[in-house]
């Protein structure tokens, strides 16, 4: 029975302060983002007694600061610095009650039916075709209200971009966003301060706090406890975020574990419970939609300051086969152009970032191979990857095609994301500038919001970490429900995948286990 | 070859710690951590990120606020050194203390001797370079500088850019979305 009284029950380390927590409950559930979220709802809703525990802080929305660089310094893991080992990446997540959810761009695509296909064929996952699904992408879009971008919901710079588009007769792609009312402030990664985007902090999960689940932030899981090849709850520890001094221990007695720490914190925990690699897998085959984004000059201001940060895409490559990168726009604030170009030191920098306002940007984003992994060196987090040789031939292509859209929209010249001086100054030029380009670490300046892959789903537990319905091969009643399941990257957003697929092993778990 | 390679690897490490942590910097208001005498940068690194804050914002004739008249050095020492894990603090102050020393190889003095052209031209140099630390150190050294610098809201002003919104064009607070009903 639901209170319908739609507000979260959140405890913090403010709200602690016995040195030990002992808990019991149906269902803890590590990571409140997407999967998370989906997960300590859909259960919660059937009677089970779900206790959600967040590593990061809460945030409540009147507190987001509405400037990129704070927000990651509050909102993001590692601060926003959490990047490859060579540093030329930086990998952007959530952490914070509502997880990546509340920091990204909102974006929303189905998981297209070549990949369900995909999967199918190569991974076993015989069960997620399109028409099983289906309902469950129907389901979420629902829930979270994702729609197409209404005529309004554009911004200066994409109104340029999508002429640009249609001079080369681009099919232009409108974005489907889980936005309800959107304000168009431009701070989707900064967090919705007013609550339009429907991150899971304003929606499944308060309803699984109507449905008695309780959340517990500033809590780090540190190991998940089994017996006898069974789950059966955690271990964790409530850490003051100010200080970074552990409070509290906490103890969670569970018979069902729902593992959503994201892509990077999901194996690193496996890895040091010691458990589910088996297949020796875990923590392998990330993979993270390297981006990069070209800036264009304009010869008068755009002021392209605020609008919808997404209104507009291009996928007509987007799949492998087709070349296998995405076209997306975005706003663009100041703090993130004074890094995103390199003029030249000196009065070239100071030109380029006073003519900031006759600038806008597109972003390549592309499909790649599952070729890092995530692990432990010396106790600290390490996410070895580096871009692919013919992934980076793939980024190459879609920049050309890039440079083309910001030409053709009217732009006097573009700046590369390099680390060197990479202008180029006309159409006639882009193929010679372009091809010129290597593959090198440190040499370019790569963003990626999706990193995805680390535990991978498959029928073979000899290759792969989670079963097709989401329950580790090795444990039972431990299930994975992030990102980090996908078999392979996907060329998209994943956020509705993962909004889905979590929807799918919530409705597996609860069969499976009748309250 | 070895050492080489042990040696790339470091820098390599250290241009993760510059590049990664850089985006972590934010303005003076909302510093989180307590700037401890470890965290806290030695003469040689206050006297790096002078010289690259004048030589990357060379404002005199444009309208963007002079970086001196702003808490730049102390932003990013307070907003992103204060919070800096300590292993990733270490690696940097080695990378800085490199970078400022291998001017010497062509200008027979440290980065924060050389004149301003010299110090320019060394740096764009440096993010041309075959060596990725070098690259690496020359991009994150000025990225962290000029994100510091913007950072601070008082610079947006000569852009044009009003920064956060909400409050002022009186946004209403959407709320939770009520709960589906069946």
């Amino acid at each position: 029975m639901s209170t319908n009284k739609n507000e979260l029950n959140v405890k913090t380390a403010a709200d602690i302060s016995a040195a030990q927590l002992n808990l019991a409950a149906d269902v803890v559930i590590i990571g409140s983002g997407a999967g998370g979220g989906i997960n300590a709802y859909e259960l919660a809703k059937t009677g089970k007694k779900v206790i959600v525990l967040e590593a990061g802080p809460y945030v409540p929305s009147e507190k987001f600061p509405e400037m990129l660089a704070a927000s990651m310094g509050m909102m993001y893991e590692g601060e926003g610095g959490q990047s490859n080992t060579d540093g030329d990446i930086t990998v952007l997540q959530g952490r914070c009650v509502g997880g990546s959810t509340v920091v990204n761009a909102a974006l929303c695509f189905r998981t297209p039916d070549y990949y369900l296909k995909k999967w199918g064929k190569e991974y076993g996952l015989t069960n997620l075709t399109p028409e099983v699904m289906l309902p469950y992408f129907e389901k979420v879009e629902n829930n979270l209200g994702i729609s197409e971008v209404k005529a309004h919901e554009t911004s200066v710079g994409a109104e340029y971009i999508k002429k640009g588009m249609k001079a080369l007769d681009i099919p232009l792609g409108l974005a489907r966003r889980n936005i309800r009312d959107c304000a168009m402030t431009g701070f989707c990664f900064a967090g919705c301060k007013t609550d339009r985007k429907q991150s899971m902090a304003v929606t499944y999960l308060p309803w699984a706090c109507n449905h008695g689940a309780e959340i517990y932030a500033d809590t780090r899981v540190t190991k998940i406890n089994t017996a006898n090849g069974i789950a059966s709850g955690v271990e964790a520890e409530v850490v003051d975020q100010a200080t970074g001094n552990v409070k509290t221990r906490l103890s969670v007695k569970a018979s069902i574990v729902v593992l959503a720490a994201g892509p990077t914190g999901s194996p690193l925990l496996l890895q040091n419970s010691g458990i589910c690699n088996s297949s020796g897998q875990v923590g392998k085959n990330f993979a993270c939609h390297p981006s990069l984004s070209v800036t264009a000059m304009f010869d008068k201001k755009l002021n392209d300051f605020h609008g919808a940060t997404h209104s507009l895409f291009e996928d007509s490559h987007t799949l492998p086969e087709q070349g296998g990168w995405i076209q997306l726009n975005a706003v663009q604030e100041p703090v993130e152009a004074s890094f995103m170009a390199e003029p030249g030191t000196g009065k070239p920098y100071v030109r380029y970032m006073q003519n900031y306002p006759n600038s806008t940007r597109l972003i390549t984003l592309i499909h790649d191979k599952n070729v890092g992994e995530v692990t432990l060196e010396n106790g600290y987090k390490e996410i070895r990857y580096q871009v692919d040789d013919e992934d980076f031939e793939a980024m190459k292509k879609g920049l050309k095609d890039n440079a083309r859209i910001l030409f053709a929209a009217g732009a006097s010249y573009l700046y590369l994301p390099t680390s060197d001086k990479t202008r180029i100054n006309s159409v006639d030029d882009i193929d010679k500038v372009i091809d010129e380009l290597k593959n090198e670490p440190a040499r370019y300046r790569y963003t990626s919001f999706h990193p995805q892959g680390t535990c991978r789903m498959g029928a073979d537990k000899t290759k792969t970490v989670v079963n097709p319905y989401g329950e580790t091969h090795d444990v039972k009643n431990l299930y994975i429900v992030d990102a980090s399941l996908l078999p392979t990257s996907i060329g998209y957003n994943p956020s509705e995948t993962v909004y889905a697929l979590a929807s799918y092993i919530a409705d597996q778990i609860n069969s499976a286990n009748p309250s | 070859m070895s050492q080489i390679n042990t040696q790339r690897r470091q820098f390599l490490k250290i241009a993760t710690a510059m590049t990664a942590t850089v985006m972590a910097c934010s303005s003076m208001q909302v510093m989180a951590g307590v700037l401890t005498n470890e965290k806290k940068m030695d003469s040689t690194e206050q006297a790096v990120f002078k010289k690259m804050l004048a030589i990357a914002l060379p404002t005199e004739g444009s309208t963007l606020v002079d970086p001196a008249t702003l808490p730049v050095i102390a932003t990013i020492e307070g907003a992103l050194l204060a919070g800096m894990p300590a292993h990733i603090r270490k690696g940097l102050n080695q990378g800085i203390h490199y970078f400022n020393q291998s001017a010497e190889k062509n200008y027979g003095k440290p980065f924060t001797h050389l004149s301003d052209a010299q110090a320019t031209e060394f740096v764009d140099a440096w993010s041309d370079s075959h060596v990725a630390p070098h690259r690496a150190l020359s991009m994150g050294i000025k990225k962290l500088t000029v994100l510091a610098y913007w950072a601070i809201p008082t610079t947006w002003a000569p852009l044009g850019y009003d920064g956060p919104v909400s409050e002022k064009w009186g946004l209403k607070k959407r709320g939770v979305t009520p709960e589906p009903q069946a």
